[in-house]
Protein backbone atom coordinates (compact mmCIF):
# COMPACT_ATOMS: atom_id res chain seq x y z
CA UNK A 1 0.00 0.00 0.00
CA UNK A 2 1.33 3.72 -1.05
CA UNK A 3 -0.37 6.81 0.03
CA UNK A 4 0.12 9.90 -1.93
CA UNK A 5 -1.14 13.65 -0.74
CA UNK A 6 -3.17 15.67 -3.53
CA UNK A 7 -4.04 19.08 -3.80
CA UNK A 8 -6.44 18.91 -7.00
CA UNK A 9 -9.19 19.91 -8.54
CA UNK A 10 -10.92 22.57 -10.96
CA UNK A 11 -9.58 25.06 -8.48
CA UNK A 12 -7.03 23.56 -7.06
CA UNK A 13 -8.75 23.71 -3.74
CA UNK A 14 -9.01 19.83 -2.88
CA UNK A 15 -6.87 18.19 -0.57
CA UNK A 16 -7.10 14.27 -0.67
CA UNK A 17 -4.97 11.05 -0.17
CA UNK A 18 -4.83 8.45 -2.69
CA UNK A 19 -3.85 4.72 -1.66
CA UNK A 20 -2.90 2.66 -3.93
CA UNK A 21 -2.49 -1.26 -4.17
CA UNK A 22 1.34 -2.57 -3.94
CA UNK A 23 0.67 -4.94 -6.97
CA UNK A 24 -1.45 -3.74 -9.65
CA UNK A 25 -2.75 -6.68 -11.83
CA UNK A 26 -1.08 -7.01 -15.45
CA UNK A 27 -2.79 -6.94 -19.15
CA UNK A 28 -6.22 -6.77 -17.57
CA UNK A 29 -8.93 -5.38 -19.90
CA UNK A 30 -10.11 -1.97 -19.30
CA UNK A 31 -13.52 -3.77 -18.31
CA UNK A 32 -11.78 -5.91 -15.68
CA UNK A 33 -10.41 -3.21 -13.78
CA UNK A 34 -10.47 -2.99 -10.31
CA UNK A 35 -13.05 -0.19 -9.36
CA UNK A 36 -11.57 2.91 -7.21
CA UNK A 37 -13.20 3.34 -4.20
CA UNK A 38 -13.87 7.29 -3.33
CA UNK A 39 -14.54 7.91 0.14
CA UNK A 40 -16.55 10.99 1.30
CA UNK A 41 -16.98 13.18 4.70
CA UNK A 42 -18.85 12.25 7.59
CA UNK A 43 -20.15 15.41 8.49
CA UNK A 44 -17.51 17.95 9.02
CA UNK A 45 -15.06 15.57 10.36
CA UNK A 46 -11.98 16.32 7.72
CA UNK A 47 -11.25 12.84 5.65
CA UNK A 48 -9.77 10.65 8.54
CA UNK A 49 -13.20 10.00 9.16
CA UNK A 50 -15.00 9.62 12.66
CA UNK A 51 -12.18 7.80 14.80
CA UNK A 52 -9.82 7.15 11.60
CA UNK A 53 -12.25 4.97 10.07
CA UNK A 54 -11.90 6.66 6.78
CA UNK A 55 -8.23 5.64 6.95
CA UNK A 56 -8.56 2.24 8.34
CA UNK A 57 -11.15 1.00 5.28
CA UNK A 58 -8.95 2.71 2.86
CA UNK A 59 -6.08 0.73 3.68
CA UNK A 60 -8.23 -1.83 3.70
CA UNK A 61 -9.46 -2.13 0.45
CA UNK A 62 -5.43 -1.39 -0.79
CA UNK A 63 -4.61 -4.02 0.63
CA UNK A 64 -7.53 -6.05 -1.15
CA UNK A 65 -6.68 -4.31 -4.17
CA UNK A 66 -8.69 -1.18 -4.85
CA UNK A 67 -7.33 2.03 -5.51
CA UNK A 68 -9.02 4.80 -2.93
CA UNK A 69 -8.76 8.08 -2.45
CA UNK A 70 -10.57 9.32 0.88
CA UNK A 71 -10.77 13.21 0.47
CA UNK A 72 -12.15 17.07 1.91
CA UNK A 73 -15.02 18.29 -0.29
CA UNK A 74 -14.93 22.35 -0.59
CA UNK A 75 -14.96 23.95 2.63
CA UNK A 76 -14.81 21.11 5.00
CA UNK A 77 -11.25 19.74 6.12
CA UNK A 78 -8.42 21.12 4.92
CA UNK A 79 -10.03 22.03 1.64
CA UNK A 80 -11.05 25.68 0.52
CA UNK A 81 -13.56 27.14 -1.46
CA UNK A 82 -13.70 26.94 -5.17
CA UNK A 83 -14.73 30.23 -5.81
CA UNK A 84 -17.45 29.45 -8.06
CA UNK A 85 -21.05 30.46 -7.80
CA UNK A 86 -23.11 27.04 -7.58
CA UNK A 87 -25.49 25.26 -4.99
CA UNK A 88 -23.85 22.83 -2.52
CA UNK A 89 -25.21 19.96 -4.40
CA UNK A 90 -23.47 21.36 -7.78
CA UNK A 91 -20.20 21.62 -5.59
CA UNK A 92 -20.19 18.03 -4.43
CA UNK A 93 -20.77 16.83 -7.88
CA UNK A 94 -18.20 18.61 -9.12
CA UNK A 95 -15.86 17.65 -6.12
CA UNK A 96 -16.88 14.38 -6.45
CA UNK A 97 -16.44 14.66 -10.32
CA UNK A 98 -12.33 15.93 -9.65
CA UNK A 99 -11.96 13.13 -7.25
CA UNK A 100 -12.84 10.69 -10.24
CA UNK A 101 -10.63 12.06 -12.42
CA UNK A 102 -7.96 12.17 -10.20
CA UNK A 103 -8.10 8.81 -8.78
CA UNK A 104 -8.37 7.81 -13.10
CA UNK A 105 -4.70 9.43 -13.18
CA UNK A 106 -3.11 7.74 -10.65
CA UNK A 107 -4.65 3.92 -10.74
CA UNK A 108 -6.16 4.00 -14.42
CA UNK A 109 -9.53 2.81 -13.08
CA UNK A 110 -12.75 4.47 -14.73
CA UNK A 111 -15.46 3.00 -12.67
CA UNK A 112 -15.90 3.80 -9.09
CA UNK A 113 -17.58 2.75 -5.90
CA UNK A 114 -18.82 6.03 -3.20
CA UNK A 115 -18.72 5.60 0.31
CA UNK A 116 -20.29 7.83 2.68
CA UNK A 117 -21.42 7.92 6.38
CA UNK A 118 -24.76 10.16 7.33
CA UNK A 119 -24.41 13.21 5.14
CA UNK A 120 -21.41 11.79 2.78
CA UNK A 121 -24.44 9.04 2.36
CA UNK A 122 -26.41 11.91 1.48
CA UNK A 123 -23.75 12.87 -0.97
CA UNK A 124 -22.96 9.30 -2.07
CA UNK A 125 -26.57 9.51 -3.43
CA UNK A 126 -26.48 12.73 -5.09
CA UNK A 127 -23.77 12.10 -7.30
CA UNK A 128 -24.29 8.26 -7.67
CA UNK A 129 -28.11 9.93 -8.80
CA UNK A 130 -26.18 11.58 -12.22
CA UNK A 131 -22.86 10.28 -12.63
CA UNK A 132 -22.28 8.04 -15.52
CA UNK A 133 -18.71 7.02 -13.64
CA UNK A 134 -20.33 5.62 -10.55
CA UNK A 135 -21.17 1.86 -10.80
CA UNK A 136 -21.82 1.33 -7.06
CA UNK A 137 -22.40 2.91 -3.55
CA UNK A 138 -21.52 2.12 -0.28
CA UNK A 139 -24.42 4.14 2.10
CA UNK A 140 -24.17 4.00 5.43
CA UNK A 141 -27.12 5.11 7.72
CA UNK A 142 -28.06 6.60 4.72
CA UNK A 143 -31.94 7.43 3.82
CA UNK A 144 -34.39 6.14 5.74
CA UNK A 145 -37.82 6.79 7.35
CA UNK A 146 -40.12 6.07 10.05
CA UNK A 147 -42.91 3.23 9.21
CA UNK A 148 -45.71 2.15 11.27
CA UNK A 149 -43.28 -0.86 11.91
CA UNK A 150 -41.02 1.29 13.62
CA UNK A 151 -43.76 3.38 15.58
CA UNK A 152 -44.92 -0.38 16.69
CA UNK A 153 -41.77 -1.47 17.47
CA UNK A 154 -40.66 2.13 19.32
CA UNK A 155 -43.63 2.24 21.15
CA UNK A 156 -45.00 -1.07 21.84
CA UNK A 157 -42.00 -1.85 24.77
CA UNK A 158 -42.64 1.52 25.85
CA UNK A 159 -46.32 1.04 26.85
CA UNK A 160 -45.65 -1.92 29.31
CA UNK A 161 -42.53 -0.22 31.05
CA UNK A 162 -43.11 2.33 33.30
CA UNK A 163 -39.38 2.56 33.30
CA UNK A 164 -39.38 3.70 29.48
CA UNK A 165 -42.79 6.21 30.34
CA UNK A 166 -40.71 7.57 33.04
CA UNK A 167 -38.01 8.51 30.85
CA UNK A 168 -40.44 9.30 27.75
CA UNK A 169 -41.71 12.28 30.33
CA UNK A 170 -38.28 12.77 31.56
CA UNK A 171 -37.24 13.41 27.12
CA UNK A 172 -39.81 15.68 26.81
CA UNK A 173 -39.14 18.21 29.23
CA UNK A 174 -35.74 17.84 27.62
CA UNK A 175 -37.15 18.53 24.05
CA UNK A 176 -39.12 21.92 25.74
CA UNK A 177 -36.45 22.96 26.49
CA UNK A 178 -34.27 23.13 23.92
CA UNK A 179 -37.33 24.41 21.62
CA UNK A 180 -36.25 27.40 19.98
CA UNK A 181 -32.67 26.67 20.08
CA UNK A 182 -31.39 26.85 16.26
CA UNK A 183 -31.03 23.69 14.84
CA UNK A 184 -28.34 22.79 11.74
CA UNK A 185 -29.31 19.78 10.07
CA UNK A 186 -29.47 19.01 6.26
CA UNK A 187 -33.08 18.22 4.97
CA UNK A 188 -33.61 14.80 4.09
CA UNK A 189 -35.02 14.38 0.47
CA UNK A 190 -38.71 12.92 0.38
CA UNK A 191 -39.19 9.27 0.79
CA UNK A 192 -40.78 8.57 -2.92
CA UNK A 193 -38.02 10.44 -4.59
CA UNK A 194 -35.49 8.48 -2.63
CA UNK A 195 -37.19 5.57 -4.20
CA UNK A 196 -37.21 6.77 -7.45
CA UNK A 197 -33.49 7.58 -7.30
CA UNK A 198 -32.59 4.06 -6.13
CA UNK A 199 -34.59 2.20 -8.78
CA UNK A 200 -32.95 4.48 -10.97
CA UNK A 201 -29.80 3.87 -9.99
CA UNK A 202 -30.54 -0.02 -10.33
CA UNK A 203 -31.69 0.29 -13.99
CA UNK A 204 -28.06 1.69 -14.42
CA UNK A 205 -26.67 -1.25 -13.17
CA UNK A 206 -25.35 0.20 -10.02
CA UNK A 207 -24.74 -2.24 -7.10
CA UNK A 208 -25.72 -0.90 -4.22
CA UNK A 209 -24.79 -1.52 -0.13
CA UNK A 210 -26.82 -0.06 2.75
CA UNK A 211 -25.95 -0.54 6.11
CA UNK A 212 -27.66 1.02 9.09
CA UNK A 213 -26.32 0.90 12.34
CA UNK A 214 -28.36 0.91 16.06
CA UNK A 215 -27.02 4.45 16.52
CA UNK A 216 -30.34 5.88 14.15
CA UNK A 217 -32.66 4.05 16.11
CA UNK A 218 -34.68 7.66 16.24
CA UNK A 219 -35.98 6.35 12.75
CA UNK A 220 -34.86 3.15 11.94
CA UNK A 221 -35.33 0.04 14.49
CA UNK A 222 -35.39 -3.34 12.25
CA UNK A 223 -33.94 -4.76 9.18
CA UNK A 224 -36.79 -4.87 7.86
CA UNK A 225 -37.65 -1.68 8.42
CA UNK A 226 -35.89 -1.18 4.40
CA UNK A 227 -38.45 -2.77 2.85
CA UNK A 228 -40.99 -1.12 4.81
CA UNK A 229 -39.96 2.07 3.63
CA UNK A 230 -38.86 1.71 -0.09
CA UNK A 231 -40.69 -1.92 -0.73
CA UNK A 232 -39.88 -4.28 -2.98
CA UNK A 233 -36.42 -2.46 -4.43
CA UNK A 234 -34.95 -4.99 -1.11
CA UNK A 235 -36.03 -7.34 -3.81
CA UNK A 236 -33.36 -6.33 -6.82
CA UNK A 237 -30.44 -8.24 -7.33
CA UNK A 238 -28.40 -5.21 -7.44
CA UNK A 239 -29.05 -4.27 -3.43
CA UNK A 240 -28.23 -5.60 -0.29
CA UNK A 241 -29.28 -4.52 3.34
CA UNK A 242 -27.96 -4.73 6.59
CA UNK A 243 -28.70 -3.40 10.31
CA UNK A 244 -26.29 -3.65 13.32
CA UNK A 245 -28.54 -3.20 15.91
CA UNK A 246 -25.24 -2.72 18.48
CA UNK A 247 -23.18 -0.10 16.62
CA UNK A 248 -23.87 3.06 17.44
CA UNK A 249 -23.76 5.99 14.49
CA UNK A 250 -19.94 6.64 13.93
CA UNK A 251 -18.82 3.50 15.11
CA UNK A 252 -16.95 4.19 18.53
CA UNK A 253 -15.66 0.79 18.98
CA UNK A 254 -13.21 -0.81 17.26
CA UNK A 255 -14.82 -3.98 16.84
CA UNK A 256 -17.69 -2.64 15.38
CA UNK A 257 -15.59 -0.65 13.14
CA UNK A 258 -13.62 -3.70 12.23
CA UNK A 259 -17.41 -5.79 11.62
CA UNK A 260 -18.35 -2.48 9.50
CA UNK A 261 -15.19 -3.21 7.63
CA UNK A 262 -15.58 -6.31 7.57
CA UNK A 263 -18.76 -6.06 5.18
CA UNK A 264 -17.60 -3.82 3.25
CA UNK A 265 -14.77 -5.59 2.16
CA UNK A 266 -17.24 -8.65 1.47
CA UNK A 267 -19.74 -6.77 -0.29
CA UNK A 268 -17.35 -4.93 -2.77
CA UNK A 269 -15.26 -8.07 -3.65
CA UNK A 270 -18.58 -9.84 -4.27
CA UNK A 271 -19.97 -7.10 -6.13
CA UNK A 272 -16.65 -5.54 -7.92
CA UNK A 273 -13.78 -8.58 -7.58
CA UNK A 274 -10.25 -7.89 -8.55
CA UNK A 275 -9.32 -9.94 -11.32
CA UNK A 276 -7.22 -12.94 -10.44
CA UNK A 277 -8.56 -13.47 -6.97
CA UNK A 278 -11.91 -15.86 -8.06
CA UNK A 279 -14.28 -14.11 -6.92
CA UNK A 280 -17.19 -13.63 -9.76
CA UNK A 281 -20.63 -11.40 -8.85
CA UNK B 1 -5.78 41.28 14.54
CA UNK B 2 -6.24 41.25 10.61
CA UNK B 3 -6.25 37.77 8.89
CA UNK B 4 -5.67 37.76 5.28
CA UNK B 5 -6.93 34.79 3.12
CA UNK B 6 -4.21 32.71 2.84
CA UNK B 7 -3.56 31.40 -0.69
CA UNK B 8 -5.03 27.66 -1.31
CA UNK B 9 -1.51 26.82 -3.30
CA UNK B 10 0.29 27.93 -0.11
CA UNK B 11 -1.28 25.00 1.97
CA UNK B 12 0.77 21.99 1.04
CA UNK B 13 0.06 18.40 1.61
CA UNK B 14 3.10 16.18 1.88
CA UNK B 15 4.31 13.14 3.30
CA UNK B 16 7.76 13.27 4.67
CA UNK B 17 10.35 11.82 7.21
CA UNK B 18 11.90 8.23 7.15
CA UNK B 19 10.20 6.57 4.41
CA UNK B 20 7.62 9.18 3.78
CA UNK B 21 5.40 7.76 6.74
CA UNK B 22 4.66 11.07 8.09
CA UNK B 23 1.65 13.62 6.62
CA UNK B 24 2.39 17.09 7.07
CA UNK B 25 0.71 20.53 5.80
CA UNK B 26 2.67 22.90 4.94
CA UNK B 27 1.47 26.75 5.08
CA UNK B 28 4.11 28.79 3.08
CA UNK B 29 4.12 32.69 3.98
CA UNK B 30 3.44 34.90 1.24
CA UNK B 31 7.20 36.42 1.54
CA UNK B 32 10.46 35.36 3.27
CA UNK B 33 9.07 33.84 6.27
CA UNK B 34 10.04 35.63 9.46
CA UNK B 35 9.60 33.04 11.81
CA UNK B 36 8.59 29.14 12.01
CA UNK B 37 5.84 27.72 13.74
CA UNK B 38 5.45 23.68 14.31
CA UNK B 39 1.81 23.13 15.78
CA UNK B 40 2.05 19.94 17.47
CA UNK B 41 -1.22 17.98 17.32
CA UNK B 42 -2.63 15.94 20.68
CA UNK B 43 -3.99 12.44 19.91
CA UNK B 44 -7.05 10.26 19.57
CA UNK B 45 -10.31 12.30 19.29
CA UNK B 46 -8.89 15.39 20.29
CA UNK B 47 -6.63 15.42 17.34
CA UNK B 48 -10.22 15.40 15.26
CA UNK B 49 -11.69 17.93 17.70
CA UNK B 50 -8.92 20.41 17.38
CA UNK B 51 -7.92 20.17 13.35
CA UNK B 52 -9.95 23.09 12.18
CA UNK B 53 -8.89 24.75 14.88
CA UNK B 54 -5.46 24.03 13.89
CA UNK B 55 -6.09 25.33 10.34
CA UNK B 56 -7.18 28.48 11.41
CA UNK B 57 -3.97 29.05 13.58
CA UNK B 58 -2.06 28.03 10.39
CA UNK B 59 -3.88 30.38 8.76
CA UNK B 60 -3.20 33.23 10.80
CA UNK B 61 0.36 32.52 11.76
CA UNK B 62 0.52 32.28 7.93
CA UNK B 63 -1.21 35.71 7.21
CA UNK B 64 1.43 37.12 9.69
CA UNK B 65 4.54 36.18 7.74
CA UNK B 66 5.18 32.85 9.40
CA UNK B 67 6.02 29.61 8.00
CA UNK B 68 3.97 26.96 9.50
CA UNK B 69 3.73 23.18 9.58
CA UNK B 70 1.02 21.07 10.76
CA UNK B 71 1.68 17.49 11.00
CA UNK B 72 0.29 13.97 11.81
CA UNK B 73 2.37 11.61 14.27
CA UNK B 74 3.08 7.72 13.39
CA UNK B 75 -0.64 6.23 13.77
CA UNK B 76 -2.79 9.35 13.98
CA UNK B 77 -4.50 11.31 10.86
CA UNK B 78 -3.26 10.64 7.78
CA UNK B 79 0.39 9.00 8.70
CA UNK B 80 1.26 5.68 8.37
CA UNK B 81 1.03 3.37 10.96
CA UNK B 82 -2.59 1.75 13.00
CA UNK B 83 -3.84 3.73 16.01
CA UNK B 84 -2.63 0.78 18.53
CA UNK B 85 0.41 1.61 17.34
CA UNK B 86 0.99 5.34 18.79
CA UNK B 87 4.09 5.27 20.92
CA UNK B 88 5.33 8.11 22.98
CA UNK B 89 8.37 7.90 22.11
CA UNK B 90 8.09 7.75 18.26
CA UNK B 91 5.52 10.89 18.60
CA UNK B 92 8.68 12.52 20.04
CA UNK B 93 10.76 11.57 17.39
CA UNK B 94 8.31 12.42 14.79
CA UNK B 95 8.27 16.18 15.95
CA UNK B 96 11.79 16.24 15.56
CA UNK B 97 11.57 15.35 12.20
CA UNK B 98 8.95 17.39 11.46
CA UNK B 99 10.74 20.05 12.98
CA UNK B 100 13.53 19.69 10.98
CA UNK B 101 11.06 19.48 7.54
CA UNK B 102 9.90 22.88 8.84
CA UNK B 103 13.26 24.39 8.75
CA UNK B 104 14.46 22.68 5.48
CA UNK B 105 11.41 23.83 4.15
CA UNK B 106 11.01 27.59 5.42
CA UNK B 107 14.74 28.23 5.65
CA UNK B 108 14.15 28.98 9.44
CA UNK B 109 16.26 28.23 11.99
CA UNK B 110 14.14 28.74 15.13
CA UNK B 111 11.34 27.46 15.54
CA UNK B 112 8.66 27.96 18.15
CA UNK B 113 6.37 24.54 18.86
CA UNK B 114 2.62 24.61 19.45
CA UNK B 115 0.62 21.73 20.90
CA UNK B 116 -2.84 21.71 22.51
CA UNK B 117 -3.09 18.51 25.38
CA UNK B 118 -0.87 15.92 24.61
CA UNK B 119 0.28 17.68 21.77
CA UNK B 120 1.72 20.10 24.33
CA UNK B 121 3.28 17.32 26.70
CA UNK B 122 5.01 16.12 23.11
CA UNK B 123 6.38 19.43 22.70
CA UNK B 124 7.75 20.53 26.17
CA UNK B 125 9.36 16.48 25.81
CA UNK B 126 10.27 17.57 22.58
CA UNK B 127 11.99 21.06 23.05
CA UNK B 128 15.63 20.18 23.64
CA UNK B 129 16.01 17.56 21.17
CA UNK B 130 14.21 19.47 18.33
CA UNK B 131 16.09 22.43 19.61
CA UNK B 132 12.85 24.80 20.15
CA UNK B 133 13.18 28.24 20.28
CA UNK B 134 10.01 28.72 22.15
CA UNK B 135 6.71 26.87 23.37
CA UNK B 136 3.16 27.85 23.45
CA UNK B 137 1.11 25.08 25.49
CA UNK B 138 -2.17 24.83 25.61
CA UNK B 139 -3.64 22.74 28.32
CA UNK B 140 -0.83 20.95 28.61
CA UNK B 141 -1.25 17.36 30.05
CA UNK B 142 1.27 17.19 33.06
CA UNK B 143 -0.16 14.72 35.29
CA UNK B 144 -0.22 10.99 32.90
CA UNK B 145 -1.38 9.42 36.02
CA UNK B 146 -4.77 11.67 36.48
CA UNK B 147 -4.97 11.81 32.46
CA UNK B 148 -5.12 7.91 32.22
CA UNK B 149 -7.77 7.70 34.98
CA UNK B 150 -10.24 10.39 33.53
CA UNK B 151 -9.98 8.29 29.81
CA UNK B 152 -10.51 5.36 31.10
CA UNK B 153 -13.60 6.79 33.00
CA UNK B 154 -14.90 8.67 29.95
CA UNK B 155 -14.64 5.45 27.94
CA UNK B 156 -16.40 3.86 30.66
CA UNK B 157 -19.25 6.06 30.50
CA UNK B 158 -19.53 6.35 26.91
CA UNK B 159 -19.60 2.17 26.39
CA UNK B 160 -23.32 2.60 28.46
CA UNK B 161 -24.16 5.85 26.70
CA UNK B 162 -27.76 6.14 26.22
CA UNK B 163 -27.64 8.61 23.62
CA UNK B 164 -25.15 6.57 21.79
CA UNK B 165 -25.93 2.34 22.07
CA UNK B 166 -29.81 1.51 22.20
CA UNK B 167 -28.26 -1.30 24.75
CA UNK B 168 -24.86 -1.24 27.17
CA UNK B 169 -22.52 -2.50 25.70
CA UNK B 170 -20.13 -4.95 27.92
CA UNK B 171 -16.76 -3.63 29.07
CA UNK B 172 -14.90 -6.37 27.09
CA UNK B 173 -16.55 -4.27 23.95
CA UNK B 174 -14.98 -1.06 24.65
CA UNK B 175 -11.22 -2.15 26.20
CA UNK B 176 -8.19 -1.05 25.41
CA UNK B 177 -9.68 2.02 23.73
CA UNK B 178 -9.76 5.57 25.01
CA UNK B 179 -12.83 7.38 22.76
CA UNK B 180 -12.69 6.11 19.46
CA UNK B 181 -9.06 4.87 19.81
CA UNK B 182 -7.61 1.29 20.08
CA UNK B 183 -4.44 2.05 22.71
CA UNK B 184 -1.86 -0.18 23.55
CA UNK B 185 -0.42 -1.35 26.95
CA UNK B 186 3.06 0.09 26.31
CA UNK B 187 1.34 3.71 25.67
CA UNK B 188 -0.71 3.56 28.99
CA UNK B 189 2.53 3.09 30.42
CA UNK B 190 4.31 5.86 29.02
CA UNK B 191 1.85 8.11 29.38
CA UNK B 192 1.60 7.17 33.12
CA UNK B 193 5.66 7.81 33.97
CA UNK B 194 4.71 11.03 32.10
CA UNK B 195 6.08 14.02 34.42
CA UNK B 196 7.59 17.04 32.34
CA UNK B 197 10.35 18.88 33.30
CA UNK B 198 10.30 22.53 34.03
CA UNK B 199 10.55 24.51 30.92
CA UNK B 200 13.86 24.91 29.18
CA UNK B 201 12.89 27.41 26.83
CA UNK B 202 10.82 30.89 26.76
CA UNK B 203 7.30 29.60 26.84
CA UNK B 204 3.48 31.02 27.08
CA UNK B 205 0.74 28.80 28.94
CA UNK B 206 -3.14 29.45 28.34
CA UNK B 207 -5.25 27.69 30.73
CA UNK B 208 -9.02 26.87 29.25
CA UNK B 209 -9.41 24.09 31.82
CA UNK B 210 -12.16 26.00 33.53
CA UNK B 211 -12.62 26.80 37.39
CA UNK B 212 -12.74 23.53 38.89
CA UNK B 213 -9.81 21.65 37.28
CA UNK B 214 -6.50 20.96 38.87
CA UNK B 215 -3.26 23.10 37.79
CA UNK B 216 -0.13 21.50 38.02
CA UNK B 217 1.26 24.70 36.18
CA UNK B 218 3.49 25.31 38.89
CA UNK B 219 5.65 22.70 37.35
CA UNK B 220 6.67 24.04 34.63
CA UNK B 221 8.41 26.63 36.20
CA UNK B 222 6.39 29.45 34.66
CA UNK B 223 5.83 33.21 35.99
CA UNK B 224 2.03 34.16 36.02
CA UNK B 225 3.13 36.75 33.60
CA UNK B 226 3.80 33.42 31.17
CA UNK B 227 0.23 32.11 31.82
CA UNK B 228 -3.34 33.26 30.05
CA UNK B 229 -6.81 32.07 31.35
CA UNK B 230 -9.05 31.99 28.73
CA UNK B 231 -12.66 30.59 28.55
CA UNK B 232 -13.30 26.76 29.59
CA UNK B 233 -12.75 24.56 26.64
CA UNK B 234 -14.44 21.18 27.05
CA UNK B 235 -12.17 18.66 27.05
CA UNK B 236 -14.39 15.92 28.71
CA UNK B 237 -17.35 16.44 28.05
CA UNK B 238 -18.66 13.22 26.40
CA UNK B 239 -21.78 15.09 25.10
CA UNK B 240 -19.62 16.90 22.58
CA UNK B 241 -17.10 14.19 21.67
CA UNK B 242 -17.63 14.46 18.48
CA UNK B 243 -17.69 18.53 18.29
CA UNK B 244 -14.78 20.31 17.32
CA UNK B 245 -12.82 23.44 19.69
CA UNK B 246 -13.41 26.25 18.42
CA UNK B 247 -11.68 29.44 19.60
CA UNK B 248 -11.13 32.73 18.38
CA UNK B 249 -9.57 34.14 21.51
CA UNK B 250 -6.88 30.71 21.62
CA UNK B 251 -6.20 31.89 18.02
CA UNK B 252 -5.38 35.78 18.56
CA UNK B 253 -3.47 35.08 21.49
CA UNK B 254 -1.14 32.81 19.90
CA UNK B 255 -0.78 35.16 17.08
CA UNK B 256 0.00 38.26 19.39
CA UNK B 257 2.23 36.28 21.48
CA UNK B 258 4.42 35.14 18.54
CA UNK B 259 4.27 38.24 16.55
CA UNK B 260 6.30 39.84 19.46
CA UNK B 261 10.03 40.34 18.81
CA UNK B 262 11.88 37.06 20.41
Amino acid sequence: MREQAFRFGRAHHLVGIAGMPDRRPANVPEALEPVGVIVLNAGLVHRIGPFRLHVELTRRLNACGYPTLRFDLSTVGDSGASGESRTRTAQVCADAGDAMDLLQRQAGCSRFVLVGLCSGAQNAHTVACTDAKVAGAVFLDGYAYRTAGFHLRHTLPKLVDPRRWWRLLARRRQVAAARGEPVFAVERLPRPVVRADLAGMLDRGLRLCLIYSGGINRYFNHASQFRECFGRLVERPGICTAFDREADHTYVLAGDRQRLLDSIERWLTLNFPIPGTGHSP
Amino acid sequence: MTLMATPLEAERPLYFGEGGELFGLYHAPGGRAGKAVLLCAPLGQEQIRCHRIYRQLAHALAAEGMAVLRFDYYGCGDSAGASAEVDWLRCIADTQAAAAELRRRSSVAQVVAFGARLGGSIALEAASPAHFAGLVLWDPVLDGDAYIARLDALQDELRVDPKRFGAPRPPAAAAGQWTGFAVSDRLRRQLAGLRPAPVPVPALLLDSLGPAAPRPWDRLGLGAERVRTLSATPWDDLARLEQAILSRPLIQAVANHLREPA
